[in-house]
């Protein structure tokens, strides 16, 4: 199987997990009890009032109709029926509905509202997380059984034991309470507006976003630099104990270049599926960070959707959530295919 | 015996298989030496290994500490815990709030042995809290691993024992599963079926059944290839025979593994989910819970945040601990 067919075969794969994604999270989200005409109404609504807000959100019309039409609103392309030959047109493009909450801002224009901070978060985290995991991991594995693969290993078992949301509270207790150096809150978009932060220039707006980016950089990454370091240093020394290493090793190549050549590049290969899977597991561990640091991403915004039975928001943020997850996973096993091309001339995919 | 020393690979493994294999067992099976030998091999290289040991020992603590406080709170209603010690979720009658640890002072004054962790807002004592607490992370560890483990082993084994279409339909719904975002779909599990730590240890079960389900698979691939598979099928036994006594046993190594490392990331998202404040409901304590009512008092008294974390950490660490030692000797290629 050639790369593109594979990439193809890949990419529609990804179509029933996205559909899986949004079926689950539509009954999951109208499981829930309560609904959000009590919240906006209050205790004791007239008939005919909460009837109106019902139609208005088209709540009035049964499970499977609004089941089937969510999907309908949600897919690029869906069959629409019309009045006229041939009664049935293509439609196409993407619609989350509108919030209930934050009527009437439509679901889309909420995430891309929030979608900024998370992504900056997300960005900054694995910057910080995956050199510096890929570092230890090889000094660890070249240094095995030394004092430094010590320290990696200690710190990395204390990363993957440590639950974040606590490193940002013990974060928040040294360095913004007790130091006072780090602001303990919110998140300053680098490319902000000067006059709205109060700063003079725009090199200041980037110093206080780097700022306010470190505390929660770290309580995300952290989870994720361990993890990858392990992967890192145990898919080193397997490499190292190969066949061709020791083969080099004879032929008197430098230690250097085995190291840089022939062992840490197979090395890749786990670490980039884990980092494709564990794209979830940030998102995941952002909710807590966004709590801790009050920064208002995706995060908050889908758990305060869920607590006010915000249907259209809870669906659209977890359907987003689902998209940037198959996304990754395609993107990371067609990079995998390509970098080792065993992958998809087998039989098996990944 | 050459044999399972290559597979055991170079250096290490010939000697500490002197150790271990005793020679010649007369009468019995080739193949039964052969697994009981590989699983004396396993707990030997478990036992030689301190980490894992240490790891094993901070389990058993907390596991007992767990069992010993769900008696006391379940059968006797924490008739121990009011003689002995403290109340862990009334406020006591002598009120003391927010008195640091033994060794400390602050505005409420100094820390006493008889409050050696210090109280929290409402003075109740902090140990005895953090000693309840464990309960709920030992619980909803345990039996969301085992549903996470025993759904998975299921899904995976058929998937991978049948291939073709089956293994199709139930990758993607693993995959779906695994698209959402854990602490999320467990949030969104306990909105819609109740805030309750019963649907918290379900939710997580569920949502690591794809964990369990994509290593078992892979393990059954390679399995169901193997002799006796198609020995077992060539004498007619049927195919749910031959998935129960054949392909789970012998793909079940790195789902045990796999389960201890699960059990600490189960206690970590517990912990969010309840720092969140969907986990086990005031006052019944919980680590997460706890950390989560520091927050507002974070600046003065910091004890309250550090003792719940620290036990977090120690018994996720517990886990991993012996987890690794558990892998390193199950798979001698990582040995350490």
């Amino acid at each position: 199987m050639s790369l593109a067919r594979y990439a193809v075969r890949r990419i529609l794969q990804g179509i029933p997990v996205l559909v899986g994604v949004a079926t689950i999270t539509f009954f999951l989200s109208n499981a829930i009890p309560g609904n959000p005409v009590d919240i906006m109404l209050g205790p004791s609504p007239s008939q005919a009032q909460a009837e109106a807000i019902r139609s208005k959100f088209g709540l009035n019309r049964p499970l499977w109709v609004r089941y089937v039409n969510y999907i309908g609103d949600v897919s690029p392309i869906w069959i629409a029926t019309t009045s006229s030959f041939p009664f049935v047109e293509l439609t196409y493009g993407v619609d989350l509905g509108n919030s209930i909450y934050y009527w009437p801002t439509s679901v889309t224009e909420k995430i891309m509202q929030r979608l900024p901070q998370t992504l900056l978060l997300l960005v900054s985290t694995f910057t910080f997380a995956l050199p510096t995991a890929v570092a230890l991991g090889v000094v660890s594995a070249h240094r095995r059984n030394r004092p430094t693969d010590h320290v990696a290993r200690v710190l990395s078992l204390f990363g993957v034991s440590t639950p974040s949301f606590w490193i940002g509270l013990m974060l928040i207790i040294i360095f913004s309470f007790h130091l006072n150096v780090l602001p303990s809150t919110g998140l300053v978009m680098p490319w902000a507006d000067p006059v709205e932060v109060g700063m003079e220039t725009q090199l200041g707006v980037v110093l206080v976003s780097i700022q306010h980016l470190i505390m929660p950089t770290i309580t995300l990454g952290t989870l994720q630099m361990a993890a990858v370091t392990r992967i890192e240093r145990s898919a080193m020394l397997e490499n190292l104990s190969k066949d061709y290493v020791r083969l080099a090793r004879a032929y008197g190549v430098q230690e250097n270049k085995i190291l840089r050549k022939h062992a840490f590049r197979p090395s890749q290969l786990p670490v980039i599926t884990i980092v494709g899977l564990n794209l979830t597991a940030a998102l995941g561990g952002a909710v807590l960070t966004e709590t801790v640091f009050n920064i208002n991403g995706i995060g908050r915004l889908i758990v305060g959707a869920i607590s006010r039975q915000d249907y259209p928001l809870i669906m659209g943020t977890t359907l987003f959530f689902g998209v940037i997850f198959v996304v990754g996973v395609i993107i990371t096993d067609i990079s995998y295919a390509y970098v080792d091309p065993r992958v998809s001339y087998g039989e098996e995919e990944a | 015996m050459a044999q399972r020393d290559k597979e055991f690979g170079s250096g290490r493994g010939g000697q500490v298989e002197r150790d271990v294999a005793e020679p010649s067992e007369g009468g019995v099976e080739q193949e039964e030496i052969e697994t009981r030998v590989g699983w004396r091999y396993t707990l030997a290289q478990v036992r030689n290994d301190p980490t894992a040991m240490a790891g094993l020992a901070v389990v058993a603590v907390m596991t007992t500490v767990a069992v010993l406080a769900t008696i006391d709170g379940y059968v006797l209603d924490y008739w121990v815990a009011e003689t002995f010690w403290y109340h862990p979720l009334n406020d006591p009658n002598t009120v003391q709030q927010l008195l640091p640890p033994v060794g400390f002072e602050n505005v409420n004054g100094q820390g006493t042995i008889d409050h050696p962790l210090g109280t929290d807002r409402r003075g109740r004592d902090m140990l005895v809290r953090l000693v309840y607490g464990s309960r709920i992370a030992m619980t909803v560890g345990f039996a969301s691993t085992s549903i996470g483990m025993l759904g998975g082993t299921i899904v995976g084994a058929v998937a991978g024992f049948y291939g073709g279409w089956i293994d199709d339909v139930l990758m993607r719904l693993a995959e779906t599963l695994y698209a959402i975002p854990f602490l999320v779909l467990v949030i969104a599990f306990m909105a819609a079926f109740g805030t309750n730590i019963w649907f918290a240890m379900v939710g997580v079960g569920v949502a690591s059944i794809p964990t369990f389900a994509r290593l078992i698979r892979s393990r059954v691939f390679s399995v169901r290839e193997e002799a006796y598979i198609e020995a077992a099928r060539a004498a007619g036994v049927r195919d749910r025979r031959i998935i129960l006594r054949h392909i789970i046993p012998n793909s079940f190594a790195p789902v045990l593994v796999q389960a201890t490392l699960q059990i600490g990331v189960a206690i970590l998202i517990v912990a969010g989910l309840s720092f969140l404040g969907y986990g086990a409901q005031p006052p019944t304590p919980s680590w997460g819970q706890m950390l989560s009512k520091s927050r507002d008092v974070m600046l003065n008294s910091v004890w309250m945040s550090v003792w719940p974390g620290l036990a977090i950490l120690v018994t996720v660490m517990g886990f991993n601990m012996f987890g690794d030692g558990l892998r390193d000797a199950l798979d001698p290629r990582l040995q350490n």
